[in-house]
């Protein structure tokens, strides 16, 4: 009986090798191979479900691997500048569009032989750059029947009646706004498009062009509208259809942004004023949204192959006639341009007429450069909490990447900052950053904490600080960094409200960026300091707090 | 009366020797196999070795040589009872006759767009190996397939306030001085239609813009024939003529398909004209229809074809029967079903000149009103491949970005 037994058993076990050894049991866990794409944020809503979809389809390389798609949204030329410097290795990267193709390719090069992207990548969907206003606002200025352009916002952007030229004395001034050109595709596309309307061209723009000092008037000009800048195009369409005309006139942004806010108006989920595209008559700029597959060292040719098989799912037609929902233009030429690409959702699908020129990598560096020069400067003040418990590794990292942050700041900028616990000590005053850096790096150096939390005083004194001295013509904003509750002010939170959003609902009002820092920080009472003067309130730790700094320059 | 058992028996005999006879011709001979009976002979005898035929073609027909294939490997061909059987590759022309020169491929067939390549990779290989790898003389082993004319392709709104309905013979002239005028549309009163813009390939790369500086070149000189290096390298003010002309245009891509492609999705904020094959408009036509507003075909003052070429090469690569083979498939290839599928389905020009174009059913009439014609301007001469390689290289040197 045992013989029998054994005999069946040592049957099984070579009946199981045999079949494994001919491939005919598949592995338990398989081979995946991973597809890794960086995108310009804009996409986001189409392409996430899509993601999903696909990878659940399993779809497999020749050599049997199952495909899996990885993606992070961000800002353009903030993952181009990343890609660069190797802090990231995707296999793909599909920014909003080609212009800073070439730029990255120059910057890749500097320390490789051969380009990043080579040859011309496939367009996924397609977005014109437009100038988004509010309806009411644009019919003031002609529209439609007049053809509006980049000097028109610019003429808009410098006159000191702003809306009270157009017989709207109610609209104030003109507020403006695109995306930090550092950071953002349709910010430097701006940028770009600004310049030309300085040098009244529309291709062949030159360096020596750059140098007209006219220019660099005429740029300052527009930039001084700004209300502020911000880190990608999707987050600064958010904030000007939440908070409306007073905040914002008009902004720079992609025109499937315009139709998804009308679809949600028309659809009783908004109730702003309805929003138009403007498609500037000089010429505008096409958001692409290219998919490179990189030719970079770190990329397989397994990866290769199956990003191109994960972008052959999205040029599918299903995948095409999605990206329509979601206002884009498909790319694939045989889908009509059809509802909701229409006048009803506040789009002109016969629009645009013509493009500006995409200058060249030389002349896009000159117009950041130019820009940095002249962009509106910052008045801002850094109210940071040294009470007892910031103690350790928390007072540490807050006062590194303070430092890190005041690097990213322009000399023309100008910086307070306010120390709090049981006193309140001004570490330096409001004035101009170039001519004490130094100073400033070595004091920050040296904080440390100590002492009770007087939260809601430091928040008041440096509000009536920037009132008092800060320049209305400069972006105005306070940092608060704050590990706690308040514990000693002469004041309570219901108090200090209603002083700091007074004019919350002017976009130049002073803005308040608040950061709880640690598990202890009372995030609710933060979060109602910021949020009525149209800052945001972040969430941080020893770890994180360098990314939020870097966040909240973003605005400037 | 039944046979008797002795003559049963001998002809059972002769039966059972002719059958191994022609078992046995068949091991020997693949062209007996035939004969032998079918399920005892893919019982007994190897499969006869197939005739394997390497094909490198141009990315343009790609749609039509996939439909054919389909169609030729389901006809069954053989040779001496030995199968056809195709390997193919497509590729960008020029890549095509470079690969061949380099040695990276060793097809036995090829077929770029156009006898430019041809030309180019005869004086090429003649200099290289010292003996042409390609005849374009010999029409037994080097013939045109297909046809399609370079065209150019803009908004009718825009080509009208150009040159009316018809550029005639300044075409390119004109082109150049829109395109040079610092006005843009401006100086034609469409200041709102920006700067002008023309678009074609990259001559180094891609056919059509190869094709599209030739035709520029030839209309300069004011004539279809006889270009020569001279007239490229001397001629100071066609120089600076060209150079200005290319030095409008800030990008020279590869692929012909995506310049109609992107004509369409983008409409005329990208592109006014842009030059591609008539088949590659007329496989747009259909999409381009209630989008930006009319597209227009506009024929040049003289053309040039795309004729596909299928050349057998004359290697040591190519074996006989491989040529034979490859001959089999370019005769499928020029039958009058696969030519009217190339004119219906695909919208080239069949060189089986017994198939009226104005049939019905022909996008050349359904598209008439697009600029469609049946009649073409005169066609230029293709110069001889040293004249082409001096015009890409003046090119390359003075334009190329």
């Amino acid at each position: 009986m045992m013989k029998v037994y054994f005999k069946r058993v040592v049957m099984w076990v070579v009946l199981a090798t045999l079949l494994t050894g001919c491939g005919m049991v598949p592995p338990l866990v398989g081979k995946t191979v991973t597809v890794s794409i960086f995108y310009g944020s804009e996409k986001e809503e189409w392409l996430e479900p899509l993601v999903e979809a696909y990878n659940n389809q399993k779809h497999k390389t020749e050599e049997g691997s199952t495909i899996v798609v990885e993606v992070t949204p961000m800002g353009s030329i903030e993952s181009a500048n990343a890609i660069i410097a190797q802090e990231i290795q995707p296999t793909v990267w599909s920014p909003a569009s080609s212009v800073y193709i070439p730029v990255a390719n120059a910057g890749w090069r500097r320390q490789h032989a051969e380009d990043l992207v080579v040859g011309t990548p496939e367009d996924l969907v397609l977005s014109p750059v437009v100038i988004a206003m509010w309806q009411p606002m644009a019919e003031a200025l002609g529209w439609p029947d007049k053809s509006l352009g980049w000097a028109d916002i610019a003429q808009l952007a410098t006159s000191e009646e702003g809306w009270a030229a157009f017989g709207y004395p109610e609209w104030g001034t003109f507020k403006f706004g695109h995306t930090h050109p550092n950071h953002s595709n349709s910010g430097i596309v701006s940028v770009i498009a600004e310049t030309y309307a300085g040098v009244g061209k529309q291709r062949g723009l030159t360096l020596q062009d750059l140098n007209d000092p006219d220019l660099k008037a005429f740029v300052a000009d527009v930039e001084s509208s700004i209300i502020h800048y911000g880190r990608s195009t999707g987050f600064f369409a958010e904030r000007m259809f939440e908070r409306g005309p007073s905040y914002l006139s008009a902004a720079v942004l992609y025109e499937n942004l315009i139709v998804a806010q009308e679809s949600k108006r028309l659809a009783g989920e908004s109730f702003q004023l309805p929003v138009v595209a403007i498609y500037p008559k000089e010429g505008t700029f096409w958001s692409n949204h290219p998919y490179a597959i990189l030719n970079a060292p770190w990329v397989t040719d397994e990866q290769r192959v199956a990003a191109e098989d994960f972008l052959a799912f999205l040029l599918d037609k299903p995948q095409q006639l999605k990206a329509l929902e979601y206002g884009f233009r498909p790319a694939d030429p045989a889908i009509p341009l059809s509802a909701p690409l229409d006048m009803a959702h506040g789009v002109d699908p016969s629009q645009p007429q013509t493009v500006l020129e995409v200058p060249s990598a030389d002349a896009i560096a000159g117009i950041e450069q130019l820009w940095r020069e002249v962009k509106k400067p910052v008045d801002l003040v850094v109210v940071m909490d040294v009470s007892g418990s910031m103690r350790g590794d928390k007072i540490a990292s807050a006062r590194n990447s303070l430092i890190q942050f005041i690097n990213v700041l322009d000399d023309r900028d100008r910086l307070q900052i306010v120390l709090f616990s049981d006193d309140l000590i001004e570490l330096t005053p409001m004035s101009a950053l170039g001519e004490k850096r130094d100073d400033i790096t070595r004091r920050v150096s040296g904080i440390v904490e100590g002492g009770d939390t007087r939260l809601y005083d430091a928040v008041q004194m440096a509000y009536e600080e920037i009132d008092a001295n800060g320049d209305p013509q400069h972006i105005r904003a306070i940092v608060v960094l704050s590990d706690g509750e308040d514990t000693a002010s002469n004041q309570t939170l219901g108090q200090l409200v209603p002083r700091i959003s007074a004019q919350s609902e002017s976009g130049t009002a002073t803005k308040i960026f608040t950061i709880a820092f640690g598990d202890r920080a009372d995030r609710d009472v933060l979060r109602q300091i910021a949020e009525p003067t149209g800052g945001k309130q972040y969430d941080s730790d020893p770890r994180t707090i360098q990314d939020v700094y870097a966040e909240i320059a973003t605005f400037f | 009366m039944p046979a008797s058992p002795r003559l049963n028996k001998f002809l059972f005999v002769v039966y059972s020797l002719v059958t191994i006879g022609v078992f046995v011709g068949a091991l020997v001979s693949p062209s007996v196999r035939a004969v032998a009976y079918a399920p005892l002979r893919d019982l007994l005898l190897p499969p006869p070795k197939p005739i394997v035929v390497s094909v490198l073609y141009s990315t343009e027909k790609a749609a039509w040589i996939t439909e054919a294939v389909a169609r030729f490997e389901a006809s069954r061909p053989s040779i001496d009872g030995r199968p056809v059987q195709l390997e193919l590759k497509k590729m960008g022309s020029r890549e095509m006759y470079l690969s061949v020169l380099d040695g990276d491929e060793q097809p036995d067939l090829i077929s770029p767009a156009s006898m430019l390549q041809i030309s180019l990779l005869q004086d090429l290989s003649q200099s290289k190996f010292g003996t042409p790898v390609v005849n374009p003389a010999d029409s037994e082993v080097c013939q045109p397939v297909l046809k399609t004319p370079l065209v150019l392709v803009a908004w009718k709104d825009r080509a009208d306030v150009l040159w009316g309905d018809d550029p005639n013979g300044r075409m390119w002239r004109r082109l150049h001085d829109a395109l040079t005028n610092p006005s843009g549309w401006g100086a034609y009163d469409h200041p709102e239609w920006g700067y002008i813009k023309f678009g074609h390939t990259n001559p180094l790369k891609s056919n059509s813009g190869f094709q599209t500086v030739l035709l520029m070149t030839y209309n300069y000189f004011g004539k279809t024939r006889g270009l020569t290096g001279a007239d490229i390298l001397s001629d100071a003010d066609y120089q600076r003529w060209l150079i200005e002309f290319e030095g409008t245009i800030s990008k020279f891509g590869d692929s012909t398909g995506t310049y109609m492609e992107e004509i369409i999705a983008y409409g005329p904020s990208l592109y006014d004209f842009v030059a591609v094959y008539e088949a590659t408009a007329i496989e747009q036509a259909e999409n381009a229809v209630g989008r930006y507003g009319e597209l227009q075909v506009y024929y040049p003052p003289a053309t040039h074809m795309s004729d596909h070429p299928f050349c057998v090469l004359e290697a040591e690569w190519v074996a006989p029967e491989e040529a034979r083979g490859a001959q089999m498939f370019v005769d499928f290839l020029t039958d009058r079903e696969m030519q009217e599928l190339a004119l219906l389905e695909y919208g080239f020009r069949p060189v089986d000149t017994g198939i009226p174009l104005d049939q019905s059913g022909s996008p050349l009439q359904r598209y008439a009103a697009n600029g469609l014609r049946i009649d073409l301007p005169p066609e230029v001469e293709v110069p001889p491949g040293n004249v082409l390689s001096t015009l890409l290289d003046f090119w390359a040197r003075n334009v190329q970005p």
